[in-house]
């Protein structure tokens, strides 16, 4: 079965903002993503994983090397690709049904019909009777699950997701994960999910990249054969693949530290 | 009935209303009216103790009176409404209305878009930003004399002077508006496969809404005091034409009515105009701070 997404020698220059001088965000990027499959990328900061992401999701130009998803090469934005983006990217003067059907609303999707799917959506990430709340009356975990389903409910081929849940509290994030892994579950999607945080990495990922500190490589990556019924933080501890995948990604990761601060 | 039964009825009146309307809005509204309260008994304390001479400072029945006066030839609702010239009164407050509807049905729509498109595009910000820069720096009333040259005395005028005003605050507060939406948003319609045009009207719009707010705010206050000014001197009808030649003739009770009904139409179209629409907009979006 051919990839969802496939990227090829992708190599990415950049000017920095205040220096002009050109950074090296991203040598050589080879990697694939299986149809399904949920996908962690880790890498210490300002090893270009944003840049990827960014690329990926059309907002950022490149030159070198190739990104394809479901064959098409990538050269723009576009619906086959939904980001989950670091902030809580949800309009303010949506309310949580219209942000969740906004996807289908700009597809021109008639109003009878994207109610139905809306509510589905909102169902599935447990905002059933904040339908009318706007975002600045929601939680941070209850923005952040909005976003989720505002981009799910567009119905992407990939879902990208940078660091999402890093702005909301430790507990809610133990939350919002379980949630993620049980949306993944339900609905088969795409998704590669970007994080800094090594044991979220390990949690959600049915693999995970390391990359290098910049130039960001693909350094390593790091399988997990945990069925996704079974990832539960609460059996996390005591489930030894998880331990293994876990101390790995941390190794790998502080290598890169530990060389980025020798630098 | 003692007094006591009295209060009672007193109290239960006032606990009535202060349910029906909110007490909130009661207090809100109650020292509001204080420093108008204030005027308005000094201005009736001064016709009874004749502190300034009614020359100065007519009596309220006075200028109360000259409100019918000038309404008084007036026959039927038709001639006032074709600003016939028998409807004095009326014809001079329909026709400052006028200019003001006109000026901001125009000028208001312009005034936003091309300030989002300023607002996202460089090149276009590049070429309207110093001419924006050199017109307000003339402010509106600079243009009268220039004005009648070019109009001759009347709407013309009057409305290329209030254009002038409200088009350029209009244009500059949503550019700045539109600046400062955050890119996200702006990604996050693009990501989802939104246009351009998408992206004005789900993001842009919406999310320079608290400046475009304050842009009309703004230009409908100058965009009113450029009127008068225009009306009064390059004018031949509406309040500022009126307050105006009514000095000339000293009839200042005329002069103190129009000042008057001035204020009351400009309160309220804040009232019953923006307050709502701010209310509905960026109140309910939670875009603006509130006192809780």
């Amino acid at each position: 079965m051919p990839a969802k997404l496939v990227v090829e020698g992708l190599t990415h220059h950049y000017p920095d903002e205040y220096t002009g001088e050109s950074v090296h965000a991203l040598e050589k990027i080879n990697l694939e993503v299986q149809e399904g499959e949920l996908v962690t990328v880790v890498g210490p900061s300002g090893c270009g994983k944003s840049t990827l992401l960014n690329i990926l999701a059309g907002l950022l130009p490149y030159r070198e090397g190739v990104a394809s998803v479901d064959g098409i090469q990538i050269s723009g934005p576009g619906s086959d690709r939904g980001v989950v983006f670091q902030e809580h990217a949800i309009l303010p003067w949506r309310s949580v049904a219209k942000n969740i059907g906004h996807g289908l609303e700009l597809k021109g999707m008639v109003k009878e019909e994207r109610e139905a799917r809306v509510q589905d959506f909102v169902e599935l990430v447990g905002l059933s009777g904040f339908e009318d709340k706007y975002p600045h009356e929601l939680s941070g975990g209850m923005k952040q699950r909005c976003a989720v389903a505002r981009t799910l409910c567009a119905d992407p081929v990939i879902m990208l997701m940078d660091e999402p849940f890093a702005a909301v509290d430790a507990q809610t994030r133990i939350t919002l994960q379980e949630e993620l892994n049980r949306i993944a579950i339900a609905t088969k999607k795409t998704i590669m999910f970007i994080t800094h945080a090594v044991d979220e990495a390990a949690f959600l990922g049915d693999r995970c990249f390391v990359f290098s500190a910049r130039p960001g490589r693909l350094k390593a990556i790091v399988d997990i054969n945990i069925a996704r019924e079974r990832r539960i933080w609460a059996d996390m501890n005591a489930d030894d693949e998880f331990v293994r995948a876990r101390d790995e990604i941390l190794r790998l990761v502080r290598e890169e530290v530990s060389v980025a601060v020798e630098e | 009935m003692g007094a006591g039964a009295t209060m009672n009825v007193l109290a239960t009146a006032s606990i009535a209303v202060q349910r029906r309307l909110g007490r909130q809005r009661i207090r809100k509204f109650l020292l509001g009216s204080i420093p108008f309260i204030v005027m308005i008994s000094a201005w009736h304390m001064n016709t009874v103790f004749e502190w300034l001479p009614p020359v100065f400072i007519p009596a309220i029945g006075e200028v109360w009176d000259a409100f019918f006066i000038l309404q008084e030839d007036c026959v039927g609702f038709g001639a006032a409404l074709m600003l016939d010239n028998s409807c004095l009164m009326s014809t001079h407050i329909l026709s400052s209305l006028g200019r003001v509807i006109l000026a901001a049905v125009i000028g208001l729509p312009f005034g936003i878009a091309f300030g989002i498109l300023a607002g996202m595009s460089r090149p276009i910000s590049k070429i309207l930003e110093p001419i924006g820069i050199f017109a307000n720096s003339i402010s509106g009333i600079a243009w009268i004399p220039l004005a009648i040259v070019w109009f001759g005395v009347g709407w013309m005028t009057t409305l290329f002077i209030m254009l002038n005003t409200i088009f350029w605050l209009m244009f500059f507060n949503s550019m700045l508006g539109v600046r400062g939406v955050a890119r996200v948003y702006e990604q996050s319609v693009l990501t989802m496969g939104g246009s351009r045009l998408d992206v004005i009207l789900h993001v842009y719009l919406p999310g320079a809404m608290p400046s475009i707010i304050s842009g009309m705010r703004m230009s409908m206050g100058f965009g009113w005091r450029a009127l008068i000014a225009a009306e009064m001197i390059g004018g031949d009808s509406g309040l500022g034409f009126m307050i105006f030649s009514s000095a000339e003739e000293f009839k200042i009770e005329e002069v103190f009515l129009g000042v008057i009904i001035i204020s009351i139409i400009f309160l309220a179209t804040d009232h019953y105009l923006l307050k709502p629409l701010e209310k509905w907009t960026i109140h309910r979006w939670g875009l603006v701070w509130k006192p809780t």
